[in-house]
């Protein structure tokens, strides 16, 4: 399951058409043609998803953003705790009114079941069945200082894909694809690997909200076709589907000509022979036979617990390779309430190596320095849970603590910025709202959140929703 | 990108002002313009608030800005502006002086950067607030023809805020609506205002359209339909007869047409925010949504007065309780989306509801997205915070709740019978918990086993739990476990003395279990749909409510029980920062408009704010109605933001004819069926999409508002596929009833779809093609999965107010409407029909043009579709069996609680009865090439486009 077939439900049109030649593609596309193919057209292409300058110079020029959904537990990952061995099960209590019911009866504090070490020369925070990302400690950048306005998944889902806790605004990878454009013209500008089962809150955590439609994130299937319809339905073969473009190019032509300068019908005869391009180019995309076997095992191919995230983690990077501006992935759920050891434990050992491979993996083609790439939840969890179900304990939402880690271009790689208090139940140190998150993303990928504005319902909309800052310390 | 109105004002604000001399003048110029200046775009971070204070330095005073900030440098250097780094960062060009403010859409405009530049050039005098005040009194009244003026509202936070001056053009919509006078020299009042403006911009008319054209254009914005081959035939000699008498003819049999509701609701039901799922974590179903979705399509129908059909949305349960009609219709109130969960903070979502509320009719009435308001008085139009919260007060005593409401007979209650599918999921449910509850009992009895204890106590209770079990009628499962366990909490026995919850369950049994109960709690909303009930509002006190997983009834004690709610002002719109209290009211910029005030009793407050929306005197209803009609025939409006008429939306492109329209529609009683009339029947409306001299069009109406053609438009989403379906002859023309189900993608619809706790149902199409092939309005609105291939088309979101939809093309409507396997589908049908209904083939494919656009093809045409046809049956030749949705489908996901996979297998007993459109293998080689001529017709530009 979770496998990226290159074409199952995308059956590639087989027959040369002249079309290949005039675009250069085949079936199996290599990196060294296609970058030919982009150089080729750079220049001359205009549109929508053009490319355009960053409006700052910057390191990174695409992004990969591991989403961790469900909330995963910097007490039990990356920001040890070890005053919660002494509270161990001591009776927890909470102030304040802002309680929901999830927060009702008597709670405890739970030390973690995880052992933690340092890792790295840089002697970075992980538990230690982080096995393989230890490797790669040294390229990332923790960070232990972001809160969030919600304690409810999907609002706090919204909130750090789209800055708005209630849904509708566009995504950040449209964000950032509306200020960038991609650099691949017959991919979507922002791909998105979903679970098979969609997070709460569904497609809208990708959305293009106000923005064009153009730029609202493109799901690659995880099961069946990768995108939907890009291919004809069964019966339909190559020579039949041409044929009926021509027919189709034949009678809009007639009919343009009564409305000459009229765009919007260009435009769409235009799009059908860039859908025919895309028809042809993403099967070999996602195509990952074309990968060496020593590739195909350092993510983790072919066995589990790794493969399905391992397929994500490869597919992102030949994305990117190709132009795609932003990939965001999913995995989930991390919403560990109960038995976090078993849970996080599997969970850890699902998403470690697969993302250990992409870093090292980035670093070794030379992509890493051009390509930000960001690990977070939508929150991070308590210090400490109710009982439930007996003896097995979990840790409930916490939106004022999270750990997220960023790695690539522009990030000061090595470091550990921000603190939460003893027990990690709220940041401290370094404390900024999502939105200074997302300012800082941007920033490292040449925007300046309050230049990426959008005109809509009677102001100037901005993924930071009214402005924040540079988060400094988090930059190389 | 940048601020068009404010560039506009602010230049209007320049022109005919004398530049301010420097010196003496430049305290009246401090006065006038750099101190307001100061306030809008620097002191948020250089002044009020020492916490927010940016870079150390304070712009509240001469001598803060003479010594600067944490840079060491003063930010004013008096008389040298040149070499003062507030004017350098305010022109954003300067290397060593970082841009301000930091966003760029609030940067200084030129005219602003001079009244900078002037003021520091002449000395950077400061005078204090008295004095200002004094130079306000004696110049004011001078200021006024250029600066605008004062508009008298409730109090703002701040003094300055009421002192604001306002253009007069800004205030636009604040006008009290009169009726202009028709200019002479045309025959419909509507051209006579066009002729104006074309004749300023120095323009002819396009021609008329042709008369196929103009029927469809017809049919497509009265119906949304297209004509019927019959209907243009016989269109076409009566307009070439005589035009005007053939169109009104048209007009008014396209109003009679039921489909004229379903048309205008759709319309109608963007600007609300229809879905029939609540949205959010669980995205429960709105059972009975669809009964204000068929509230709106009769309301159109039936010509209701549009103030009458304003006051029943926002208050139709206050003026009418007995009629369902009136109760029903306050379902606009609940459009958005909104939950309640145990993981919330209760006060958080009941706030969510009342901000939802407060812009939804601020947005859909008056044009003022009213959220602006919310954390501060408007930054640009007259209204306070305080007004924001006065209107939100009309609802703090509205609940929300479905309320008893019986069927009317003009209710479609047709296909009422699906409900045993869910029926029979629920007897799933409940066999499985029932299965669980057995295995957890045997569980406990090993739990006792192993812990070496005596379960006597145990099985006591569970003893009793199993008696309880048969004497009670509960409808939702609880099981002897369960109970049990209540039972010996209760008696105050140690909670280690018996078995944990969940005892013994496995990873698989765990996420099973939950699946289940959270099934029946879904089952739940969505049984309400064949319920007489509304999804309805009552006014009372807001109980104390934790969450909420079940459809709400009113409440006993409505009036005693629960929190009286007293609206504060919200510091920073946060609802546990309450500051002043208010008293209900609407926006104080109009005033009462003779209607009452509201009152602050429980009932009776939506009531008074409807009358004060819907009353004649009220400037902006009338016209934001107006303009909604207008941009539901032109594709466009005359004012450019339909839900924003104040100063950041586009002003009207030709005023005159929007007061016109909007003062004639309030003459005839509110008929909006009267303003579609008058608006179809003008020669404006007939003008052909092509203009002869295009380049003058171009150069001289950049932006296309002139109306000297008439707009191109692509049709929405929704007229594509009925259009398709009109052509096939497969559309089931039915009005009204509860959603139907037409086949999606079916990867999308089966795709596993978190909601809380476990997944929603898959999507099953209902069983018959008639069922299925139901106008789009009707189709099953679920805010956690779009259709795609709607969406695709650029149907809107339901989460916000749609005021003018989206028609940018974008690749995947290729993939969808050329590969998907609906466009297929009706290609084939068409083709079958046409071949059906015709004897040779030249006439299949004639038949196909009349049936598909609406005309005869032209020889050319012939020929191409003729060959391509002969072509394509050798290429046609595998062909494929319809498809049939699954009757199960394996669910396989990560249990949240133990992080483990488990799989569970949804049943979907409603697809055993499906019946398949016709497909490929049903029909010869020959019916499916022809059906590739129709598919091009259905791709092609003149189909998807109308002129």
């Amino acid at each position: 399951m979770n496998a990226y077939f290159p074409c199952a439900g995308a059956r590639a049109l087989h027959a040369p058409t002249r079309r290949d030649f005039v675009y250069g593609l085949g079936a199996s596309l290599g990196s060294v043609a296609f970058s030919a193919l982009l150089a080729q057209e750079a220049g001359a292409r205009s549109g929508p998803l053009a490319p355009r300058a960053p409006h700052r110079a910057a390191k990174a020029k695409a992004c990969i953003f591991l989403m961790m959904e469900g909330g995963p537990s910097h007490l039990d990952t990356f920001d040890p705790k070890p005053a919660l061995e002494r509270l161990h099960l001591k009776e927890f209590v909470r102030e304040g009114r802002e309680k929901s019911a999830m927060e009702s009866g008597k709670r405890y504090f739970v030390r973690s079941p995880f052992r933690f070490r340092r890792a790295g020369a840089s002697g970075a925070d992980m538990a230690e069945n982080w096995a393989h990302l230890a490797g790669v400690a040294d390229d990332l950048c923790f960070y232990r200082g972001c809160q969030v306005d919600s304690v409810n998944h999907p609002t706090a889902m919204y909130q750090m894909n789209t800055g708005n806790r209630f849904g509708g605004d566009p995504g950040i990878g449209a964000w950032v694809t509306y200020g960038l454009g991609s650099l691949n013209q017959n991919l979507p500008g922002f791909v998105v690997l979903p679970e098979v089962s969609y997070p709460q809150g569904g497609a809208s955590n990708w959305g293009s909200g106000y923005l064009p439609a153009v730029y609202q994130g493109t799901p690659l299937r995880a099961k069946g076709a990768p995108i939907l319809d890009l291919a004809p339905p069964p019966g339909v073969s190559a020579e039949r589907q041409r044929r009926n473009l021509d027919l189709l190019a034949r009678l809009n032509a007639g009919h343009a000509a009564h409305h000459p300068g009229a765009d919007a019908l260009a435009a769409r005869m235009e799009s059908y022979e860039l859908a025919y391009r895309m028809q042809l180019e993403v099967p070999g995309v996602l195509d990952l036979q074309g990968e060496d076997a020593a590739t195909r095992e350092l993510y983790g191919l072919g066995r589990e617990p790794t493969d399905a995230f391992g397929r994500k983690c490869l597919l992102a990077r030949r994305l990117v390779e190709r132009g795609v501006r932003f990939v965001q992935l999913y995995h989930g759920t991390w919403d560990s309430h109960d038995d976090i050891e078993r849970a996080h434990g599997n969970l850890v050992r699902a998403v470690d190596q697969p993302i250990a491979a992409l870093i090292a993996d980035l670093k070794r083609r030379g992509l890493l320095e051009s390509t930000l790439v960001v690990w977070c939840g939508e929150f991070g969890r308590t210090p400490d849970n109710g009982v439930r179900g007996g003896t097995a304990y979990g840790r409930d939402h916490n939106p004022k603590a999270m750990t997220i880690w960023m790695a690539g271009g522009g990030v000061k790689a090595g470091h550990t910025i921000g603190a939460t208090d003893e027990t990690g139940m709220e940041a401290v140190a370094c404390v900024h709202p999502v939105r200074d998150l997302h300012v800082t993303l941007l920033h490292l990928l040449g925007l300046d959140d309050n230049r990426l504005t959008y005109y809509h319902g009677g102001r100037f909309k901005q993924l930071s929703q009214f402005g924040g800052t540079v988060i400094r310390e988090l930059l190389a | 990108m940048t601020p068009p109105r404010l560039l506009l004002l602010l230049a209007a604000l320049a022109a005919g002002a004398p530049a301010a001399e420097p010196g003496a003048d430049a305290e009246e110029l401090f006065t006038r313009r750099v101190a307001p200046l100061l306030r809008e775009k620097c002191l948020s971070c250089h002044g009020q608030d020492p916490a927010k204070r940016k870079g150390g330095l304070d712009l509240r005073t001469r001598a803060e800005a003479l010594r600067g900030g944490d840079s060491g440098q003063p930010a004013v250097v008096a008389g040298r502006p040149d070499e003062s780094p507030l004017y350098l960062s305010a022109r954003r060009d300067h290397g060593d002086w970082e841009a301000m403010p930091p966003k760029e859409s609030e940067a200084f405009t030129s005219d602003q950067l001079d009244w900078l530049r002037e003021w520091i050039a002449g000395g950077a005098p400061w005078p204090d607030a008295a004095r200002q005040e004094e130079i306000r009194r004696a110049r004011g009244a001078a200021w006024a023809g250029e600066d605008g003026v004062t508009v008298k509202t409730s109090p703002g936070l701040s003094p300055e805020w009421n002192a604001r001056r306002y253009p007069q053009a800004d205030l636009w919509a604040f006008q009290p609506l009169r009726k202009p006078a028709v200019p002479a020299g045309s025959a419909h009042p509507v051209d006579a205002f066009v002729a104006e403006k074309l004749a300023a911009l120095e323009l002819s008319p396009a021609p008329p359209a042709e008369a196929g054209a103009l029927l469809r254009r017809l049919s497509f914005g009265l119906t949304g339909l297209p004509p019927s081959p019959e209907e243009v035939a016989a269109f076409a000699p009566a307009h070439a007869a005589d035009p005007r008498a053939a169109v009104a003819a048209a007009v008014d049999r396209l109003l009679a047409s039921p489909h004229h509701g379903e048309r205008m609701a759709q319309h109608w039901l963007d600007v609300v925010r229809y879905a029939d799922t609540a949205g959010f974590a669980n995205d429960y179903d709105r059972g009975n949504a669809w009964r204000y979705r068929d509230y709106v399509v009769r309301a159109f129908n039936a010509d209701r007065p549009f103030d009458r059909f304003i006051r029943e949305q926002i208050a139709g349960d206050e003026l009418d309780p007995e009629n369902p009609e009136a109760v029903v219709a306050t379902g606009f109130l609940r459009m958005g989306p909104w939950e309640l969960t145990g993981m919330e903070v209760a006060k958080v979502a009941r706030q969510r509801f009342l901000d939802d509320v407060t812009n939804s009719v601020g947005e859909t009435f008056l044009a003022q997205p009213l959220q602006c308001a919310r954390c501060h008085d408007h930054k640009f139009d007259p209204i306070p915070t305080r007004d924001y919260y006065a209107l939100q007060a009309v609802f703090a005593t509205t609940q929300l709740a479905e309320r008893p409401a019986a069927f009317l007979p003009q209710e479609n209650r047709a296909g009422f019978a699906e409900r045993t599918h869910l029926e029979q999921r629920r007897a799933d449910h409940l066999a499985a918990l029932q299965r669980l509850d057995e295995r957890m009992l045997a569980n406990a009895a090993a739990w006792f086993r192993d812990q070496g204890r005596d379960p006597a106590r145990w099985d006591a209770a569970v003893a009793q739990a199993r008696a309880q079990e048969r004497s009670k009628k509960r409808r939702e499962f609880e099981g002897a476990f369960a109970t049990a366990r209540s039972i010996l909490l209760r008696a105050q026995v140690p909670e280690d003395a018996f078995p944990p919850k969940l005892v013994g369950l496995t990873p698989q049994e765990y996420g099973e279990e939950r699946v289940a109960r959270k099934g029946l709690e879904r089952l739940r909303w969505e049984l309400e749909r064949y319920e007489p009930f509304a999804l309805a509002v009552y006014n009372g006190r807001t109980p104390d409510v934790k969450s909420v997983n079940a459809p709400g009834r009113i409440p006993a004690a409505r009036l005693e029980a629960g929190e009286l709610e007293q609206t504060c002002i919200l510091t920073g719109g946060d609802p546990f920062s309450p500051g002043e209290r208010v008293v209900p009211g609407a926006l104080s910029a109009l005033g009462a408009l003779g209607t009452g005030p509201v009152p602050d009793t429980i009932d009776g407050r939506r009531r008074a704010l409807a009358d004060w929306v819907a009353s004649p005197a009220n400037p902006l209803t009338a016209r934001v109605i107006a303009n909604r009609v207008w941009q539901w025939h032109f594709g466009r409006p005359l004012a450019a933001n339909p839900n924003n008429f104040g100063v950041t939306g586009g002003k009207p492109s030709h005023p005159a004819l929007l007061d016109w329209l909007a003062a004639t529609l309030v003459e005839h009683g509110w008929s909006l069926k009267h303003l579609h009339r008058v608006i179809a029947t003008s020669a404006a409306y007939a003008r052909s999409s092509a203009h002869p001299d295009r380049a003058a069009v171009a150069e001289r109406d950049p932006a296309g508002v002139s109306l000297a053609v008439f707009p191109l438009r692509r049709l929405s989403a929704e007229e594509l596929r009925d259009a398709m379906l009109a052509a096939s002859g497969e559309l089931n023309r039915a009005v009204g009833g509860i959603p139907n189900r037409p086949e999606i993608h079916p990867e999308v619809a089966l795709q596993p779809r978190q909601v809380m706790g476990t997944f929603a149902a898959a999507w099953v199409p209902n069983a018959m093609p008639a069922e299925r092939h139901r106008r789009s309005l009707y189709a099953l609105r679920v805010r956690g999965l779009p259709d795609p291939a709607m969406e695709v088309f650029n149907q809107p979101g339901p989460d916000f107010s749609c005021e003018r939809r989206d028609a940018a093309t974008i690749t995947p409507q290729v993939f969808s409407l050329f590969n998907g396997a609906a466009s297929h589908a009706r290609a084939l049908a068409l083709a079958h029909r046409a071949l059906r209904e015709s004897t040779d083939d030249a006439g299949t494919v004639a038949r196909c043009f009349a049936l598909a656009l609406g005309r005869e093809p032209t020889a050319a045409e012939l020929a191409a579709c003729l060959e391509h046809w002969r072509g394509q049956i050798p290429l046609a030749g595998e062909a494929t069996p319809a498809p049939r949705p699954p009757l199960e489908v394996r669910r396989e996901a990560v249990e949240e609680n133990t992080g483990e996979r488990f799989a569970f297998t949804e049943r979907l007993p409603a697809a055993a009865d499906f019946q398949p459109d016709l497909a490929p293998a049903d029909v010869p080689p020959r019916t499916r090439a022809l059906a590739d001529v129709c598919l091009v017709l259905f791709n092609g530009n003149e189909f998807t486009h109308l002129e």
